[in-house]
């Protein structure tokens, strides 16, 4: 690590220490390899007073990408936390964390929740209502509290900045099998029957969370992370839209803690939950971000048609970005004021994007050189060029 | 809650040097000097101070103190017979100041590090320009008045440097310097400005380039030109690479949770409202006549002799810490950028004009 970046984390470590755990708690740590450890992590931390009441809290999923900030984020404020998956995705984790084993896809998958009490369950990783069912079937009367993580994909256009009462999808069906899950429009047509699966087994107690793009260290399908490694790698960058196009994410540890600190004040509801709190865009992300590296990055934004017609798909090839036209105009312009006022807080960019680097960097070689999402190099390459030769004489 | 002000210095890097150097620093407690002092402790290297014992009197009590005022013909009595590998000078604006102390220490020293400043050329029109750039014709041997200009005084300095200490001077040329310690606000401004949130007035157009140095990537360069034993006239300013002015108010932005939005106003209506680039609009210059080249100095010498930049985060970050450590009558009055009223004021014309 260079000196550079280390001097950047101790110049908020110690800010970190002024304010208790202060607004910068996630860079109290310079390691990037951290992330690959179990336990507590005090990125994950950010300042708020402590619980009143310990919480029985059963997180279904718990090991992927979101569930282990809440792990920890609930561990760390003292609650009393059990994971229930099928024991596959890094079983390592968590080793003093109580564990319990089932295959939500399997009739009896959810056998072994039969008879246990929990004031709260948090439930990632659901795209199948039948898991909710089986959930809520396994748990009757034994629940509390039943927070389902779904998405903003259950809404069926973006016409307006939507709020929780934007137009959804029509619910998909209540015995889609698991290999039909993602085809077409069914994952956000699923998040609705799921949701609706919700309120039928657990009545009035459910808090619904939507996510939009969920980013940051653990992210295993890199759609944020494309940009801090492009970016960092620097040259000439393909940058999609315009500068002021919209954009919205939020951090995967944001997110995380604002669903723990709900179950603690058993806040009931449906919360669009993405981010920043206010309006940003394409530049500021993309410039925000090249501010945490020392790259000589330079930025060129390509037209959206000429993206098209030239293959470049939005959101996998150009993560976080749409064209804001359309049935997707404000799509990245989800009204989050409901989830503000609940509580929902955020990191700066600068932390996301440090800490995401120092995740991405702390990957095995070959998963770096594979990144899931974002515009191959030589297409990258292949496109600007046309671009460039397109345009008029004094261009870029 | 605020820390001390000493704590400025605690997240100073350095690992110790191969050769450890004695340096004499003339100055060594404003802006610059406490960054460069601590780095060079960190080091290894052994320091000497030699001030008027007047400011920040108290930053660094374990190094040996040696007081004397250069306005005085006595100033460097105090330091007859000593020996040191390294004189630095990071203040003097004042010819016969910098003649002063090469005459009383050039045999008592192998080397005079002078920090001038970029602003010896006589225009910064052309893009790219380099050491041998063409500088102000310099202010006379005797000059002491601002009224010389400090451009040509600096350049003055520089002669009276060489002409005593020949090809032992070594001539750093900064650019704007910001970051924690900085009494001027001049990059300041816009970490707080922009912290604060709400519409910006944001000036020029988004691709105007700019550059600056953080303290810290200077001072630490100088330490390390002093070891590498560095001669002749280095440009330092930064970024490495072209930055624009949208590139650095969002990279402020980004270590902010701020909900600060930028209005973009244009040179021609800046200059129209008698807001001054630089100082009400600061770090800002707008790129033409002869200021077209002001934000493209060409610094591949000192980057090629060991000069690096900090992450703009990092120096953003640092600077908001070292200023929410002020106390609150000093966080209250920025040294630089718009009034308040002014900036709104400012928009409402911006946007009631339709040149937007």
């Amino acid at each position: 690590m260079s000196l550079d970046r280390r001097t950047f984390l101790k110049s908020s470590a110690i800010v970190g220490g002024a304010f208790g755990l202060g607004v910068f708690p996630a860079l109290a740590h310079a390691d990037g390899a951290h992330w690959t450890a179990d336990g507590i992590d005090e990125r994950a931390l950010v300042p708020q007073p402590k619980p009143a009441k310990k919480l029985r809290i059963l997180i279904l999923g718990g090991t992927g990408f979101i569930g282990p900030n809440q792990v920890r984020y609930a561990v760390e404020r003292g609650h009393d936390v059990t994971l229930f998956n099928r024991g596959k995705t890094n079983p390592g984790l968590f080793p003093t964390v109580k564990k319990l084993v089932g295959d939500r896809n399997l009739p009896d998958g959810h056998k072994v929740l039969k008879g246990k009490k929990y004031d709260v369950v948090i439930d990632n990783p659901t795209t199948l209502p039948q898991w909710v069912k089986g959930a809520g079937e396994a748990l009757k009367g034994n629940v509390g509290h039943y927070i389902f993580v779904s998405t903003i994909s259950v809404f069926s256009s973006y016409p307006s900045p939507l709020d929780e009462n934007g137009p959804l999808h029509e619910p998909g069906g209540m015995d889609t099998p698991p290999d039909q899950a993602r085809v077409g429009n069914n994952y956000g047509k699923l998040k609705v029957r799921s949701e609706m699966e919700a309120k039928t087994q657990f009545g009035d107690n459910v808090t619904i969370v939507r996510p939009g793009l969920i980013v940051g260290p653990g992210d295993l399908t890199d759609r944020f992370s494309y940009w801090p490694v492009r970016i960092e790698k620097g040259g000439e960058i393909m940058a999609p839209g315009k500068p002021g196009d919209p954009t919205q994410y939020v951090d995967a540890r944001d997110l995380s803690e604002f669903i723990v600190r709900l179950a603690e004040t058993k806040t009931l509801g449906t919360f669009n939950a993405t981010g920043p709190k206010s309006p940003t865009n394409m530049a500021e992300m993309l410039y925000g971000i090249k501010a945490v590296t020392t790259s000589d990055a330079r930025f060129n934004w390509v037209d959206s048609d000429f993206l098209q017609s030239n293959q470049v798909r939005a959101w996998s090839d150009m993560p976080v970005w749409v064209a804001p036209r359309g049935a997707n105009a404000f799509m990245l312009q989800m009204n989050v004021t409901k989830a503000v006022a609940a509580g929902l807080t955020y990191r700066p960019l600068a932390v996301t994007a440090q800490d995401t680097l120092d995740w991405y960097h702390s990957r095995p070689a070959e998963e770096q050189a594979k990144l899931a999402a974002g515009i191959a190099p030589d297409k990258e390459k292949t496109v600007l060029a046309a671009w460039n030769a397109r345009k008029p004489a004094g261009g870029p | 809650m605020s820390q001390p002000s000493t704590n400025l210095l605690a997240q100073t890097t350095g690992q110790p040097a191969q050769k450890k150097l004695r340096i004499l620093v003339l100055g060594g407690t404003g802006f610059i000097g406490p960054h460069q002092v601590q780095y060079a402790v960190n080091r290894g290297h052994t320091i000497t101070l030699f001030n008027r014992g007047k400011t920040n009197a108290d930053l660094f009590p374990k190094l040996e103190r040696v007081f004397g005022d250069r306005t005085l013909p006595t100033a460097y009595d105090a330091l007859k017979g000593r020996q040191w590998d390294i004189v630095i000078d990071n203040g003097a604006q004042i010819p016969s100041w910098v003649r002063a102390a090469g005459a009383a220490l050039r045999d008592s020293a192998g080397k005079y590090l002078f920090v001038s400043t970029l602003s010896t050329y006589v225009n910064r029109r052309a893009i790219g320009i380099t050491e041998d750039g063409e500088q102000h014709k310099p202010a006379a041997p005797d000059a002491t008045q601002q009224s010389a200009g400090y451009g040509p005084l600096k350049v003055r300095c520089e002669m009276e440097a060489r002409t005593a200490w020949g090809d032992r001077a070594l001539i750093l040329r900064p650019g704007l310097i910001v970051g924690p310690g900085d009494l001027t606000d001049r990059f300041s401004y816009w970490p707080v400005r922009i912290e604060r949130g709400g519409e910006v007035l944001s000036p020029g157009t988004p691709d105007d380039p700019v550059a600056f140095v953080d303290v810290r990537d200077l001072t630490e360069f100088s330490v390390r030109a002093c070891e590498n034993n560095l001669s002749g006239d280095y440009n330092c300013v930064g970024p490495k690479s072209t930055l624009t002015i949208a590139e650095m108010l969002y990279g402020i932005k980004a270590v902010t949770t701020s909900d600060a939005r930028f209005t973009w106003v244009n040179a021609d209506f800046v200059a129209e409202k008698k807001l001054r680039p630089y100082s009400d609009l600061p770090v800002w210059m707008p790129p033409r006549g002869d200021n077209a080249g002001w934000a493209r100095m060409d610094c591949s010498k000192a980057i090629n002799a060991g000069l690096k930049f900090r992450a703009l985060a990092d120096t953003a970050r640092a600077t908001l810490d070292y200023y929410h450590a002020q106390p609150p009558e000093r966080q209250a009055t920025l040294k630089a950028g718009l009034p308040p009223d002014k900036e709104v004021e400012t928009l409402a014309a911006w946007h009631a004009s339709g040149r937007e």
